[in-house]
């Protein structure tokens, strides 16, 4: 069969995509998984000795691995939790104020536009004894003021600063769908006389789902994944405390020199987060088949 | 089609103008130098010098590249390992000579660097007996303490009846206050002591020390003169790790101790130098273990008004061993992949200069000097005297810590001992642990 100039051209104007495929996802992709089952370091990244699992092996059965997932799934499931349902109740809350003044809006997403690193730093600030308002203040008023970074509080107060510019983007999401939601259908409840919290739970809530489960899984990834903040507050934290499983692969690749151990381990996180990914997609198939045959 | 050729030829031409430029512009010998601070302020000024030498042909003239301080040495380590000739001469430092050696080439600086710098601080440039860098600048460790404090202190006959019975409660000895000149790290610890509000509560200050004892391998290095004036190493001659010794119990307990005790900030286990100097110049503090580079800050009447009048600064305490500061060079060197080999090993010839490094120095680098070359500034730089005398008396270097693997030594001791410190482990289990990651890492 011959190839018309059109499916010619068609080609051609196809090849630029997938050289950037190749040459940006498929070669690191490659690259990787050589890394992942060789023995490597910055002197031999250019004739890693392949070694077959032992790298998974060795993630496996590191506990500082699974110290740092159990930090990352704590710290991603609550900060999650938390800013949908503070994003949530403001939204509700701030609803005819935020529609009435289009430009508050810009106001409650400021905590977003900065750098999470920046954050980071801007609270080493802040928290700071001698030069931070916060403990300031605690002290004047109360005689006193806890350590925020220390082993005991650090993890605490790690949530709280990422809840304090993250709970915005939970907002704006919750904001936007509160407020698609038809006016006549509030209208009707009213007239059957439904109270405002029935309206609530039996009308908002389940209309706004969809965009809860979206804010939840995007929050929780994000939480998950977690390293600028918490990398210039505390880095890994006294005795690595407050080590998530992205600040175990740096300092596993750049400190420990392990790359093919760090490597490993990002290529554990990948296939964790697929299993999730299809557990999620199965769940959402089941959920809509059962609705759809009741 | 014809469109469409024309287009890609464009498009290709213009992929190689941009190869090109590359090329082009790397026509001079470029070195990536430490960003920010005095290094650099320093680094600019040596530059324009050399530049404008009668000698310096327009294909060696020097220009300068800086990255940002965050994550230096590990974006400095992926680009040598890349193989990358975006610069001919690199920052190396003292303990990561050994992790960079292997993408960088040896230089032969001449027999009057030595008359320069002197040998042990060429050394601190050296890995397996060649020389990688010229030593621009030292660091080491200041003890830093507040001269109104101590004097008040030395003159109260009713004060040191207090010092004593405190140190007697919380050392076991009843100690009597000292000069700081003479102070050993129970002297230290009883002073911390003693002007700690939460100990004794008639003390003008709030803190009687502040610690850095965040999870980070530069507080290791603030930390380690201290066992190593009890006689720490990190091996033996065999290379057995040692650091399970009784020098490093009696350092991690009395750090232990005076954090347990409130001398010291509560948060200071998030501490490293920024919050020493932001503790240090809300005058609330009485002694800090810290870098000489914060001296310029500490000692500056605008920058720290409330305690530079009052600071002064001596070198850390005694142990059995008598006084240590653990020496730190910050040098320059050749990389293997540059394409202006030549043009760089002139560069590092000059610097290593007494002209170049008198320039370094007045413009506010900390080289350490030969003491025939350092006096011809000690009027211009008190403070490079103080550092060349230190250096030179106390400065030493763990063995093994020149080692391709000495940074992940500390970042295993910055995590074990911070666990202890925060009492999230024993001292035994610390110090095992830390042991068996030492052995695995200098093996």
């Amino acid at each position: 069969m011959r190839t018309t100039s059109q499916q010619r051209e068609g080609r051609l104007l196809l090849t630029p995509l997938v050289a950037f495929l190749i040459i940006f996802l498929s070669f690191p992709a490659l690259v990787d998984i050589v890394y992942a089952l060789s023995n490597v370091t910055f002197q031999t990244m250019r004739a890693p000795e392949m070694v077959g699992s032992r790298n998974f092996g060795a993630v496996l059965t590191d506990p500082e691995f699974w110290s740092a997932c159990w930090f990352s799934l704590r710290f991603g499931v609550l900060t999650a939790v938390i800013e949908c349902a503070l994003g949530l109740g403001l939204a509700i809350f701030l609803s005819p104020i935020v529609s009435r003044h289009g430009w508050t809006t810009a106001i409650l997403m400021l905590p977003m536009m900065v750098a999470p690193s920046m954050v980071g730093l801007m609270y080493r600030l802040v928290l700071h004894e001698f030069a931070g308002p916060l403990p300031y203040y605690l002290t004047l008023w109360f005689g006193t003021s806890p350590a925020f970074l220390d082993a005991s509080h650090a993890f605490w107060t790690l949530v709280v600063v990422e809840m304090l510019q993250w709970t915005p983007f939970a907002f704006l999401l919750f904001h936007v769908a509160y407020i698609s939601i038809p006016s006549e259908i509030r209208e009707a409840a009213a007239m059957d006389k439904a109270r405002a919290w029935q309206i609530l739970w039996r009308i908002e809530l389940p209309m706004m789902k969809t965009t809860i489960a979206i804010a939840l899984g995007i929050r929780f990834i994000d939480g998950f994944r977690v390293f600028d903040n918490v990398f210039a507050l505390t880095g890994a934290g006294a005795g690595g405390s407050t080590m998530s499983l992205s600040i175990y692969i740096y300092q596993s690749f750049f400190k420990g020199g392990q790359i093919g151990q760090a490597v490993a381990a990002s290529a554990l996180l990948f296939f964790a987060s697929l299993i999730v990914l299809y557990g999620g997609a199965m769940l959402k198939y089941y959920l809509e088949r059962r609705r759809t045959t009741a | 089609m014809t469109k469409l050729r024309s287009l890609l030829a464009a498009g290709v031409a213009a992929v190689f103008s941009f190869a090109a430029i590359p090329g082009i512009a790397s026509a001079e010998v470029t070195v990536l130098g430490w960003p920010g601070g005095s290094e650099e302020t320093a680094l600019r000024a040596a530059v324009e010098s050399y530049n404008a030498l009668p000698g310096t042909a327009a294909e060696d003239k020097v220009e300068l590249l800086f990255f940002n301080r965050d994550g230096f040495y590990d974006k400095l380590q992926a680009d040598l390992a890349a193989g990358s000739d975006a610069f001919d001469i690199n920052l190396i430092a003292t303990y990561s000579i050994g992790r960079y050696a292997p993408f960088m080439e040896p230089v032969d600086l001449g027999a009057d660097a030595e008359k320069v710098f002197g040998k042990p601080i060429l050394e601190t440039m050296q890995f397996e007996g060649k020389q990688y860098g010229v030593p621009t600048d030292l660091s080491l460790h200041f003890m830093y303490y507040r001269k109104d404090l101590i004097d008040a202190l030395m003159a109260d006959q009713g004060a040191k009846a207090k010092y004593a019975e405190i140190s007697q409660k919380y050392l076991g000895k009843s100690l009597e206050p000292k000069a700081p000149d003479e102070w050993t790290w129970d002297d230290w610890a009883a002073t911390a002591l003693y002007f700690t509000k939460s100990v004794n509560p008639d003390s003008p200050v709030r803190y009687g020390t502040v610690l850095q004892m965040k999870n980070l391998l530069f507080n290791m290095m603030v930390f380690q003169s201290l066992p190593r004036s009890f006689g720490a190493d990190w091996t033996d001659e065999s290379g057995k790790v040692t650091v399970d010794s009784s020098a490093y119990r009696a350092g991690l307990e009395l750090y232990k101790k005076l954090y347990d005790a409130g001398a010291t900030p509560k948060d200071s286990l998030s501490y490293e130098y920024p919050e020493t100097n932001a503790a240090w110049t809300s005058g609330q503090v009485a002694t800090a273990l810290q870098w000489n580079a914060a001296a310029s800050e500490l000692m500056d009447p605008e920058k720290a008004p409330a305690v530079a009048k009052d600071t002064a600064v001596v070198a850390p305490p005694a142990g059995p061993e008598g006084r240590k500061d653990h020496i730190h060079g910050l040098g320059l060197g050749l990389n293997k992949s540059s394409k202006h080999k030549e043009g760089a090993v002139r560069f590092l010839k000059w610097l290593a200069t007494e002209d170049a490094a008198l320039t370094y120095a007045k413009a506010g680098g900390s080289p350490a000097l030969a003491p025939s070359v350092v006096e011809k500034i000690a009027a211009d730089r008190p403070d490079l005297v103080k550092l060349g005398q230190f250096a030179g008396s106390y400065g030493y270097v763990m063995r093994g810590a020149t080692s391709a693997k000495a940074l992940s030594v500390y970042e295993a001791q910055a995590k074990e001992f911070t666990a202890y410190w925060a009492g999230q482990k024993s001292l035994d289990d610390a110090l095992s642990a830390v042991g068996q990651s030492m052995a695995d890492l200098l093996k």
